[in-house]
């Protein structure tokens, strides 16, 4: 016992003094920040100008204005123009050369069976952002749906809009009635399920490559004269998974520390606009009030978090130690890393499936294929995140899940040790499958 | 006192017999030689002895004990094929591996200090192994493998990779520790350290023990009737005075021969035959030294009979 504990205590302080890690642990949050915001910046504040030409073949919502001797729209305020959107109108489409040596980054033609068809065509030189189009469609939209009532004459614009009827539906789980957000939650429960699956897969090849490290090195046949193979095993496997849980936890501080500089930069700018646009809130109101109007926060609030945060330490802990277990008897059974490719592949496919299984899970949380994945212990860490995220998770689910891959853990810990016990001292030609399967039942 | 004893040992593998009724005995305060071609079962043997692997059949006594957990602690093992992390430093690895032998921190600092200092390396505690040369790493791996004063010390070829200087310096400690009352089992290929260092050896074939016993007494087992004659005068007619009841086996132009008596033939006969022709200088016994027998007992083993 104190073998293992001197084990893990090497393998914990070699780790954390190495630059590679320090610098990671202390630069991790702000690069994740920064994707996250690149990531923002990208797909929101699209700064490219474009120049529209709205091509209205039939006139069905342009007309030809002799003051202003060009054509212009019938319905002036159905198109949303700032400096990054310029419509301009023609009834002729330009020549193909005429177009892409121009100005115009857009052309649209709206043809004579716009209305049958409903599919006006897009011209583009570069593929247009996802925001332009959509912009560009309901502008589109409100025009043509203007100039048909107006040519129907049946009612006016005004009264049309009057009766018109958007609905958007409001979900409200029968089980329990407090029950909102279920699809925000589900996401929640992905981001969970996303961090257990990135340091199972990194904290795991640490393992491995830990191992074939002590293998090349050849110190492996000096520390087992020493320690029993099983106990430099686990102790490797915990002193890195106590690393994993270090880094975590340094993660999550300098987050917060973040956030909340980041969140005291906006508090009063936000505070102030949200005062004075929206008029709902009393003016001494504080900003705790107004976040807890806010939808993000309410979805925060709606997560049972001592529930959520001791499932994803047990399900962290689990995973982990099943497939550590698994990355150790790869490590013992070669001599180099370029021989793991082989072995890497049935470890690597439950671990990969696991994490698409929880993302496809949010779509469908309280689905079947979520539900039996939220018992095998193979994908269980991360599918059960998202359910427990959800909420709904009957007590005995979870114990049987947690159960199932408790014991998956225990049994393959035991062969990993009976398979790295016999790697670590054999040398030279990589072993098969099959060879790998006899050492299972070595004596020792 | 006996040290160790390992009593018909078996050990096979999924395709291969690795020791086959394997018995040897070694005293305590003696160095004993494991000898034998590659493969033979020797590093098998190593292995059991410090409970990496359990034999299939037989039992290991240390001191007259069956081997349990509790003796890794009286044992030291410097493999053939070693090696050390590389990123750690000098100083922190050695306390690392002294510490899984048992000792406390503070102890095996201090003896670290004595042994470093004996080896000239006390400046070496902050480096990194990976800045170390072979030889300094290895340096480092012996006082690794000795610094919990083991009452057995299992050396697999200790000395490949020093210098002759170290190398010597290395023997010394290694002849220190035996007087001090080490056991120490020396497993090697270099025959001449054997002669040199062994009070006795054991020649593993094919995972079977053909030939023990004391050095000299080995040695003179293979000692066959061969004498090496030192003499001035014509090779000719030292080779023709031999014509019946000797066998010329080897000859060098500084008159120098060595010679195989024929049944019934005894030294003063070679002398009274040889005497009239040339003028002897010298007649000593040929003892065939370990490098011989060696050879000699693991051909005659091998051939198909």
């Amino acid at each position: 016992m104190n073998k293992i504990f001197l084990i893990i205590k090497r393998e914990y302080s070699s780790r954390v003094k190495k630059k590679s890690f320090i610098i990671m642990t202390l630069v991790g949050p702000l690069l994740f920040a920064g994707l996250m915001a690149g990531a923002i910046f990208i797909t929101q504040a699209d700064t490219q100008e474009n120049k529209i030409l709205i091509v209205d073949e039939p006139g069905l919502i342009t007309r030809y204005s002799a003051e202003h001797q060009q054509f212009v729209p019938n319905c002036l305020d159905c198109y949303t123009e700032d400096k990054n959107y310029v419509y301009r109108f023609t009834n002729e489409r330009l020549a193909d050369t005429t177009f892409i040596n121009g100005d115009y980054t857009l052309m649209v033609v709206v043809d004579e069976a716009i209305y049958e068809h409903h599919h006006p065509t897009l011209f583009y030189k570069k593929v247009p952002s996802m925001n332009v189009t959509q912009q560009l469609e309901r502008d589109l939209e409100k025009a043509a749906e203007r100039a048909k009532i107006q040519s129907e004459g049946l009612l006016d614009y005004e009264t049309y809009k009057r009766m018109k009827v958007d609905l958007s539906l409001n979900k409200l789980n029968i089980v329990d009635g407090e029950n909102k957000f279920e699809q925000e939650r589900a996401g929640v429960g992905m981001v969970f399920a996303v961090i257990i699956f990135f340091f199972i897969f990194v904290f795991g090849a640490y393992v491995m490559r830990g191992v074939i490290e002590e293998k090349t090195n050849r110190i492996i046949e000096v520390i087992v004269s020493s320690v029993r193979p099983f106990e430099l095993m686990m102790g490797k496997i915990i002193g890195i998974a106590l690393v994993a849980i270090t880094q975590f936890l340094i993660w999550v501080v300098f987050s917060m520390i973040i956030f909340f500089i980041a969140g005291s930069l906006f508090e009063s700018g936000a505070f102030e606009q949200a005062a004075s646009m929206q008029q709902q809130l009393p003016q001494n109101a504080d900003f705790a009030s107004y976040l807890a109007q806010q939808e993000g926060f309410q979805l925060l609030v709606a997560i049972n978090w001592p529930l959520m945060l001791s499932m994803f330490l047990l399900y962290f802990v689990g995973g982990y130690l099943l497939y550590a277990s698994l990355f150790a008897a790869i490590g013992a059974a070669v001599d180099s890393e370029t021989d793991t490719q082989q072995f890497m592949m049935p470890i690597m496919m439950p671990l990969f499936f696991s994490y698409f299984l929880a993302i496809l899970s949010v779509n469908n949380p309280e689905g079947t294929a979520a539900y039996i994945a939220s018992f095998v212990p193979f994908t269980s860490p991360t599918v059960m995140m998202v359910r427990v995220a959800v909420g709904n998770v009957p007590v005995w689910e979870l114990i049987v899940s947690l159960a199932l891959l408790a014991g998956t853990v225990v049994a393959l810990t035991w062969l990993a040790g009976k398979v790295y016990r016999v790697g670590i001292l054999m040398y030279g030609k990589r072993p098969s499958y099959k060879e790998i399967w006899k050492w299972i039942f070595y004596k020792a | 006192m006996t040290a160790l004893e390992a009593k018909s040992i078996h050990k096979s593998y999924a395709d291969h017999i690795a020791l086959n009724d394997v018995s040897l005995t070694v005293e305590q305060g003696t160095i004993f030689g494991l000898l034998g071609p590659n493969g033979a079962g020797k590093t098998s043997l190593i292995r059991i002895i410090n409970q990496i692997t359990g034999p299939d059949a037989g039992e290991v006594l240390l001191f007259g004990e069956r081997l349990s957990p509790s003796h890794i602690a009286q044992i030291g093992y410097l493999p053939e094929e070693r090696g050390l992390y590389k990123k750690m430093k000098v100083g922190e690895q050695a306390l690392y591996l002294a510490q899984l032998k048992g000792l406390s921190k503070q102890e095996a600092k201090h003896r670290l200090d004595k042994w470093f200092k004996r080896l000239e390396i006390d400046g070496w505690w902050n480096k990194k192994v990976e800045e170390l040369s072979k030889g300094m790493a290895q340096k480092i791996q012996f006082v690794t493998t000795v610094l919990h004063e083991p009452k057995l010390l299992i050396l697999d070829e200790p000395f490949s990779g020093f210098d002759p200087i170290n190398a010597n310096l290395i023997k010394s400690e290694i002849m220190r520790l035996k007087e001090e009352g080490t056991t120490i089992i020396l497993s090697t290929h270099n025959m001449g350290s054997v002669e040199e260092i062994c009070d006795n050896i054991a020649l593993i074939n094919k995972s079977r023990v053909i030939l023990d016993g004391s050095v000299k007494e080995v040695r003179e087992k293979f000692h066959k009737n061969e004498y090496k004659v030192r003499f001035d005068g014509n090779m000719i007619a030292f080779a023709t005075a031999l014509w019946s009841g000797f066998e010329l086996l080897s000859k060098n132009d500084d008159g120098e021969a060595i010679v195989k008596l024929g049944e019934g033939k005894s030294v003063n006969d070679l002398l009274n035959t040889i005497t009239p022709s040339v003028e002897v200088k010298e007649v000593i016994a040929h003892i065939p030294t370990m490098q011989e027998v060696f050879i000699q007992a693991v051909q005659h083993e091998n051939q198909p009979s």
